[in-house]
């Protein structure tokens, strides 16, 4: 049994040193993690080569250089280089294992072995992981030597990246080896990959707008009485100062006539209050039906979640909050709840959405995905 | 489920199949209960048209389709048995090899994957690309290989295992005269060493060459089945040519043939005696029997009245004579369509069993 699935893993190895791509794909980590190495960030802002590009928001004050090596290797290594750029180049490198897998003359020879056609399924599956761990596995390491030298902290945690990215890629290539399987074609196979990946992100952008616009008008009905009843204070008192008599309490129909702005202010309430149930129904529909798909973006926080501690993000929330902001976003209404502060208020509800949620239902998908392609697999004449 | 228990009762047999049957979806009824065996130690041919079953057949064998129904063992596990595929070498028709391999990388590999111990690997590759003389070419990809080279690293990987049975799914396509025979003495000498060797192909002359025995598949029914002497023994004849033009021997054969009164089978123009048939040929007559006894009595007739006789010789047909009469349909003349055939009861008209198998 060792003899065979080595064979197997060896001969994925083979294939793979002989893909002309997946040098290419190592090459261009490579450029991208010396691209990393390139930037820095002082006092006065961001460094690029040792030149300084003054920006208000990022510098080491609010920014210590450990922790904007750690967001680059989160933001810029991995949500974008390794699950978005790498991950569609070892998509278009491992398309082809399952349709090359099954050609007539190829698979006859294989299956006449002696090996269960589960085993020879998942072991070609395993192999077709191998490609994506290597790469992986390089960058990441490239990129602690990175973050140790230019950032001057050693974070071994850094390392959760590949079995993360990796987990985050199975989802995919499971899906990839189901359409290998059942089309045997590389192409077919790839372009149904990218579209199930398109289609897992429609949903996952959707859960997050939704979950923006619901948490931007929680704050809202939460923050609206109080605002309704500041400016309920200021009608009383000019109703009080233009007829001279002491303050009473005044209806509704008093406060609005002194107020016009009242009015609207409790029917855009009632609105929001109206908006933010929907919103409410909507995100649990849309969390409802991710529970049963690949968590792609959520996998990768995971690794935001490992690397970046509480204290932090509250010191770089501090700092953020306390730094001059650009005009479009400043605050124009101390009631209206700011960009960031629905932005880390959306940020902790994702973070706080359970591993066994973010991995074990995604993991549970591609189980349910790599269990059916096996059972045609094993039912299947060639 | 197949169980992991020998069946009993075939020490002689390497592979015996009873009422073997496969039906693709969308009804194509590919085989249509096959029986057949196969003695240990013997070549055996597997012939038959295109679209006969052959490869589905084979591919049974080897697990690599799902029979609908299938009786019997291969190496006395019953079929679908994926350990014994271990002592199984194949090299199936239109194999394709990794290309990034290089021809001892083809060998060790598909060694590996039958379970062989790397010591074996390592000296068991060296031997067989030498023995099928590639030894020169063993660190070239096969991505540079010709066909027939291609051909050759096959059978090496089909014996890498140090096989039992070895199933060659024509293992000469693409291979010139040189490389052709240098197979049916590779063949040869895996039979001298005990081994069985199943063959797959189209080609007649190659399989009456090596084979001890052959069976003919039509229409996923097996139609002959035997020793080539066995399908030959009904079909043997003495050819006797005379001098002179065809009208002239005709009148000379007629008046020196006894007087006839039983029917003729079609195909025969009359009867010698009760046993013995004969049929005139442009230039003289053939004489269905392996006896010489029987046709001395005409020979002296004919020496008598004068006449001339060019030509006596006794004719054994050969394999594709079989193969064309299996698939010629006996009443109408015309070959079988290619392809699986409708269903039909087992016990068709035009099967010719050449004995036991």
């Amino acid at each position: 049994m060792i003899t065979d699935t080595f064979a197997l893993l060896v001969d994925a190895y083979r294939e793979m040193n002989s893909k002309r791509l997946f040098w290419i794909t190592l090459a261009l980590s490579t450029l991208v993690v010396a691209a990393f190495a390139c930037f820095g960030v002082n006092e006065r802002g961001l460094t690029i080569i040792g030149m300084t590009i003054p920006i208000p928001v990022i510098n080491s004050r609010i920014m210590p250089p450990e922790v904007f090596y750690k967001i680059g290797f989160i933001k810029f290594g991995i949500e974008f280089w390794l699950t978005w750029a790498a991950t569609i180049l070892a998509l278009v490198s491992t398309a082809p294992i399952f349709p090359d897998f099954l050609a007539g003359g190829a698979i006859e020879l294989v299956l006449s072995k002696p090996i269960g056609r589960a085993r020879l399924f998942l072991t070609k599956y395993v192999s077709g992981l191998i490609f994506v761990t290597l790469q992986v596995a390089v960058f990441t390491f490239a990129s602690f030597l990175v973050i140790g030298i230019r950032g001057h902290v050693w974070e071994p945690k850094v390392f959760l990246a590949i079995p993360i990215v990796l987990c985050f890629f199975s989802y995919l290539f499971s899906i990839c080896a189901l359409f290998g399987l059942l089309t045997r074609s590389t192409i077919a196979s790839l372009l149904l990959t990218l579209l199930c990946w398109f289609l897992i992100f429609l949903i996952s952008a959707a859960d997050r707008i939704t979950l923006t616009f619901r948490e931007a008008t929680a704050m809202q009905v939460e923050r609206g009485p109080k605002r309704l009843k500041r400016m309920e204070a200021a009608a009383a008192t000019e109703i009080a100062a233009r007829t001279s008599e002491e303050p009473r309490d005044y209806t509704p129909e008093e406060l609005d006539a002194a107020n016009p702005f009242l009015a609207r202010a409790r029917q855009e309430l009632a609105e929001t209050e109206i908006m933010h149930h929907r919103l409410v129904i909507a995100n649990d529909a849309l969390v409802w039906v991710r529970t049963f798909l690949p968590k792609t973006d959520e996998t990768i926080w995971v690794l935001k979640r490992a690397l970046i501690t509480d204290e932090e993000k509250k010191r770089f929330r501090v700092e953020m909050a306390n730094a001059p902001q650009p005009p479009s976003r400043r605050k124009k209404d101390d009631d209206r709840p700011s960009e960031m502060e629905v932005g880390s208020r959306v940020e902790d509800i994702l973070d706080a959405r359970s591993l066994t949620w973010v991995l074990g239902t995604s993991l549970g998908f591609e189980a349910v995905v790599l269990g059916f392609a096996v059972w045609r697999f094993r039912r299947r004449d060639f | 489920m197949p169980t992991t228990a020998p069946t009993s009762g075939h020490g002689d047999t390497a592979i015996d199949l009873t009422n073997v049957s496969k039906r693709y979806p969308g009804g194509v009824h590919a085989l249509q209960g096959i029986d057949m065996r196969v003695r240990r130690g013997e070549i055996f041919g597997l012939l038959g048209p295109n679209g006969a079953g052959k490869s589905t057949l084979v591919k049974i064998l080897l697990t690599v389709i799902r029979p609908t129904r299938a009786e019997g063992s291969v190496l006395g596990f019953p079929i679908g048995h994926k350990p014994t595929l271990a002592r199984v070498g194949y090299l199936p028709e239109h194999h394709r090899f990794p290309e990034y391999l290089t021809g001892a990388q083809v060998i060790d590999f598909y060694g590996a994957l039958a379970r062989t111990p790397r010591p074996q690997r390592r000296r068991l590759g060296a031997a067989l690309l030498d023995l099928v003389g590639m030894t020169a070419w063993a660190d070239k990809r096969v991505k540079g290989y010709s066909k027939g080279m291609r051909q050759r690293i096959g059978i090496a990987q089909a014996l890498v295992n140090d096989p039992d049975l070895v199933v060659l799914d024509e293992p000469t396509d693409g291979v010139d005269p040189v490389g052709r025979r240098d197979i049916r003495q590779v063949v040869s000498r895996l039979r001298d060493e005990g081994r069985t060797v199943f063959l797959n192909s189209h080609l007649l002359s190659e399989l009456e060459m090596v084979c001890d025995r052959v069976a003919i598949l039509v229409q996923g029914r097996v139609a002959s089945h035997g020793t080539i002497d066995e399908l030959t023994k009904d079909r043997q004849y003495y050819e006797l040519t005379l001098a002179g033009e065809p009208t002239a021997v005709h009148d000379s054969l007629v008046r020196a043939l006894p007087p006839q009164a039983s029917p003729a089978r079609p195909g025969h123009d009359g009867f010698l005696t009760p046993d013995i048939s004969y049929a005139f040929q442009p230039s003289g007559l053939r004489i269905y029997t392996t006896d010489a006894r029987a046709v001395q009595g005409l020979i002296d007739t004919l020496r008598a009245k004068g006449d001339i006789i060019r030509l006596l010789r006794p004719v054994r047909p050969s394999l594709e004579d079989l193969f064309m009469e299996a698939v010629t349909d006996p009443l109408t003349g015309a070959t079988l369509a290619p392809g699986a055939g409708p269903l039909k009861p087992k016990g068709k008209p035009h099967a010719r069993n050449g004995g036991a198998a």
